[in-house]
């Protein structure tokens, strides 16, 4: 026993599995937090009916893209339009391999950590372009032909934007990045004199281009060009394409909460008076706050079973609560309670700027990419690197 | 950035290699071309060569029907024709018929019909803003259009009992009687759409995306408008100020004060301020026309079974897309000889392939939602 | 646009996103929750429709005029009378209205003359079969059989 459990691989091993079974679970509930707060922007409720204020919707969607028959197209490449989305799928996932999710909960920490996202989520476009190439479809084509050149063209300044990061922590392994975070006591969106913020806004609106999110979701415009490379997939097939695309989402956020938000540390990580108020007091107060609401929200449901749904939501949230404050649990959660807690907040940008902003053109999408972000995210990297050297010379 | 950057690209004369061209359908069963119209457009890359319009899926012979029923019951289907905007079709029918039968309409009908038609207006337009924000990519607008003009329809519930297609007004005058909060219900709605618009232009006018989108897009100048017969905002944006309401004014128009809001380029985006500036025009004449509903019957002269003389009628009114004409011809029975309808979408949707040529597919939806086509009232 | 401060710092961008954000208080929620919520529907809504008896009596007020039937623009309503050989008045024997048919335009209820035949508020009018879609005197005049809308 004691010598499995200091097998080098062990911890591997339970993160890699714990991330392979629950994502699908965090992606279906990402959906769920998409489409309420998209109802929130609009004036809606979002879903309702299944399970109280619809917590079960992911669940119900799930199954029923499972029970849809899969169609695939006459005509179309039957061995290419099979693996498109699995291989969308798995280099999404795989880029999970190296963010740190914690200092604690992790796969791997590689000294190229980043490269190694960056390469997979370049394969990544590969599944698209596959997708709507094999699908023998005009509409799918048009839209795999979007993806290729956008993935192309915002992958430039996404890089240079992560490399002004990686320069400004010294280190190409993503927990080094957190830790040189630490050492310098300051996130790296706010390091050089605040000049860090730009790469930081480049790599927020590169990233939304690269995970094709709104306002630059060309290659799934369903007002023109109907759904663009998913247009012939269907069922399970068409679930893949989603978790890519959810977990794509994720990866970014990770990437840009590590590079430039600190990743697990908490806010002023070297102000050690706000130890106890940000480790113990925010999160008990947070979850403190949910179960409160789960409970002011049981009272409103109508139906009897809703209303022993959101006791129980309420009694999990006091439950994590709780959690928080053992002394010896709470340094082993609070890292990744920090890091998701950051997660979210970017999420919730990717989510309001597509209830907000209309959709590029093609051709503007490339006019902003190579004439604007490119221009300025070199300029970014310039400005920062003067800047470093004057600080830290 | 730049403006250059706005113009689109030229029209290739020819490609390079004929099999560069790339044929799709677009619709009928396409999110956003309003319905069931299918553009069969030509492509090179994602530059339009050519777009061609197929209509008729929504075909219901609509002008055949009139032909087998009496006057008064053909009034029902004018409405389903444009459907956002029935009080304007039953207005124009009503009208139509009211100049074969030559009776006089009453103050107090006349004016309750100018405020409806202009309530109508405003809806017809939200809900093209709405759609059209929608195709565009800004999934927004379309809830908060959709939350204004549910005002606009409680009233007309409140006043017909319906509130898509209306049938509100009667030949001869009005059926109903206005009720008791009318007046106030108008105002409040007046001000309520003065309050939402600023929400609307926070949103979108000069939102750079938007000003990119709409800019430069689908232009189409004063003379091809004229050479197309377009008319309505379309032709309004292209610096024509053309408006049946100032140049023929019926139901006494003539009475209120109103600008006739126009712009310079005739693209999208003048199309799009024109349509709001509408909004905030028809505001100023439902308040002046509330401030003084006369009072005295709400109906003419007009018997129980209605059978005009012999003869033919030609009424156009200005429904929010355009001119709206209706043409009956009688031959002295209880049922009209010939109904012909002039629809302004159908007319403005002719003008799609010259607006297209030369645009990207992403134009293509936009210019479809600037020209504001129902498909109701193209295919009848 | 004009100005490059501006068009640098994003001010459209965020003024826009300032809007959707503004519009997230719980209480902007303009949703319905159909079934448990019912919708305000006004007096004069035309629904489905009903054949008025007299409130005292319960006799019916409908005189069998088929004035209804003739200003149906689909010419949905049938009305069948016999005379009665005592008063010499028509008397109704049954009245069907094809609610699958009507468009609900309110010509037939501006035709009667004694008020008989009305458009109601209920809009409530699926049923299961397309028969059912077609509404004798009976249910005409005691309305459609209640129905629970669930979820």
């Amino acid at each position: 026993m004691e010598e499995f459990l200091s097998n080098p691989y062990l911890q591997s091993i339970v993160a890699t599995l714990l991330i392979i079974a629950l994502f699908p679970l965090i992606a279906g509930y990402m959906v769920l937090a998409e489409r309420k707060i998209l109802a929130d922007l609009q004036v809606r409720l979002g879903p309702m009916r299944v399970g109280p204020y619809g917590a079960l919707q992911p669940l119900a969607d799930a199954l029923k893209l499972m029970l849809k028959e899969d169609i695939i197209p006459s005509g179309a490449d039957k061995w290419v339009f099979w693996m498109a989305p699995v291989l969308s799928t798995f280099t999404a996932l795989s880029a999970f391999a190296v963010l740190p999710l914690s200092d604690k909960f992790y796969v791997a920490d590689v000294n190229i950590g980043i490269l190694f996202i960056l390469a997979m989520s370049s394969i990544g476009a590969l599944g698209l372009i596959l997708g709507g190439w094999s699908s023998n479809s005009k509409y799918s084509l048009m839209g795999s032909l979007r993806a290729a050149a956008q993935m192309v063209s915002y992958e430039v300044p996404l890089s240079f934007a992560a490399v002004t990061g990686i320069m400004c922590a010294g280190t190409l392994s993503m927990q080094g990045i957190v830790q040189a975070q630490y050492e310098r006591g300051v996130w790296g969106a706010f390091d050089n004199y605040l000049l860090m913020l730009i790469p930081t806004v480049l790599f927020i609106i590169a990233g939304t281009a690269e995970t094709n999110r709104a306002p630059f979701d060309l290659p799934e415009a369903e007002s023109e060009i109907v759904a663009g490379f998913h247009t012939e997939y269907s069922g399970f097939r068409f679930a893949l394409y989603f978790l890519a695309e959810y977990a794509a989402i994720f990866v970014i956020s990770g990437i840009c909460v590590t590079l430039f938000f600190g990743g697990w540390l908490r806010p002023f990580p070297n102000v050690g008076f706000l130890e106890t108020p940000l480790s113990v007091g925010l999160p008990v107060v947070l979850f403190g706050v949910i179960a409160l609401a789960c409970l002011r929200g049981a009272t409103r449901q109508i139906v009897a079973g809703f209303k022993l749904g959101m006791f129980g939501l309420a009694v999990v949230a006091l439950l994590l609560a709780a959690l928080f404050y053992i002394p010896t649990v709470n340094p082993l959660i609070i890292g990744l309670f920090w890091f998701l807690a950051k997660v979210a907040v970017l999420v919730y940008m990717f989510i309001w700027y597509r209830g907000t902003f209309p959709r590029f053109r093609y051709d503007q999408l490339m006019d902003v990419g190579w004439k604007w972000l490119i221009p300025v995210s070199l300029a970014g990297l310039i400005i920062n690197s003067v800047a470093q050297m004057l600080a830290r010379s | 950035m730049s403006d250059t950057m706005l113009a689109p690209p030229p029209a290739p004369e020819a490609t390079l290699l004929d099999s560069n061209e790339l044929v799709i359908n677009m619709g009928p069963q396409h999110p956003s071309t309003h319905g069931v119209l299918r553009v069969i457009l030509k492509l090179d890359g994602e530059t339009v060569l050519g777009a061609e319009c197929v209509i008729g899926y929504l075909h219901r012979g609509v002008e055949k029907i009139a032909e087998n029923r009496t006057y008064q019951q053909f009034a029902p289907y004018v409405d389903r024709m444009d459907y956002v905007a029935a009080v304007s079709n039953g207005l124009g029918y009503c009208m139509a018929v009211e100049k074969l039968l030559d009776v006089e309409i009453p103050d107090r009908a006349r004016a309750v019909r100018v405020i409806l038609a202009e309530i109508n207006r405003i809806s017809s337009h939200l809900l093209w803003l709405g759609t059209h924000a929608l195709d565009i990519g800004a999934i927004t607008p379309v809830f908060l259009c959709f939350r204004e003009r549910e005002e606009a329809l409680k009233i007309f519930e409140k006043y017909c009992g319906a509130r898509l297609t209306t049938h509100a007004f009667r030949i001869g005058g009005l059926q109903y009687e206005t009720y008791d909060t009318f007046e106030k219900d108008c105002l409040t709605f007046c001000g309520l759409m003065g309050e939402k618009l600023k929400e609307y232009h926070d949103l979108l006018t000069g939102n750079r995306i938007w000003v990119n989108r709409t800019k430069g897009i689908g232009i189409l100048n004063a003379a091809d408008c004229k050479d197309y017969g377009v008319t309505g905002p379309v032709l309004r944006a292209s610096g024509e100020e053309w408006d049946i309401r100032r140049a023929q004014p019926y139901c006494g128009y003539e009475k209120y004060d109103f600008d006739i809001p126009t712009a310079k380029n005739g693209d999208t985006f003048d199309r799009y301020m024109v349509r709001m500036e509408e909004i905030v025009q028809s505001c100023r004449i439902i308040r002046q026309a509330v401030e003084d509903i006369p009072a005295g019957p709400i109906k003419g002269k007009v018997g129980k079974v209605i059978k005009p003389p012999p003869g033919e009628a030609y009424v156009s009114v200005e429904a929010p897309k355009g001119e709206l004409g209706y043409y009956v011809v009688s031959d002295g029975s209880l049922n009209p000889y010939r109904v012909r309808v002039r629809p302004p979408s159908f007319v403005n949707l002719g003008a799609l392939d010259k607006m297209c040529r030369g645009s990207l597919v992403a134009d293509v939806v936009a210019i479809i939602g600037t020209i504001d086509i129902v498909l109701g009232e193209v295919d009848r | 646009m004009a100005n490059p401060v501006n068009t640098f710092l994003l001010t459209d961008l965020l003024k826009g996103l300032w809007t959707t954000f503004k519009n997230q208080r719980p209480s902007l929620v303009v949703t319905e929750q159909y079934p448990q919520e019912r919708p305000q529907v006004m007096e004069r809504y035309r629904g489905a429709p009903r054949l008025n008896t007299h409130p005292e009596t319960a006799e019916t007020l409908c005189i069998a005029c088929n004035l209804c039937a003739l200003a149906c623009p689909e010419q949905l309503i049938v009305v069948t009378s016999e005379r009665n050989p005592e008063t010499r008045r028509k008397e109704l024997t049954n009245f069907i209205y094809d609610t699958s048919r009507c468009m609900f335009c309110g010509l037939c209820e501006d035709a009667c003359p004694v008020d008989a035949l009305e458009l109601t508020q209920d809009f409530e009018l699926a049923t299961f079969t397309r028969e059912g879609q077609i509404w004798d005197r009976q249910m005409l005049e005691e309305g459609p059989l209640p129905t629970e809308y669930r979820h």
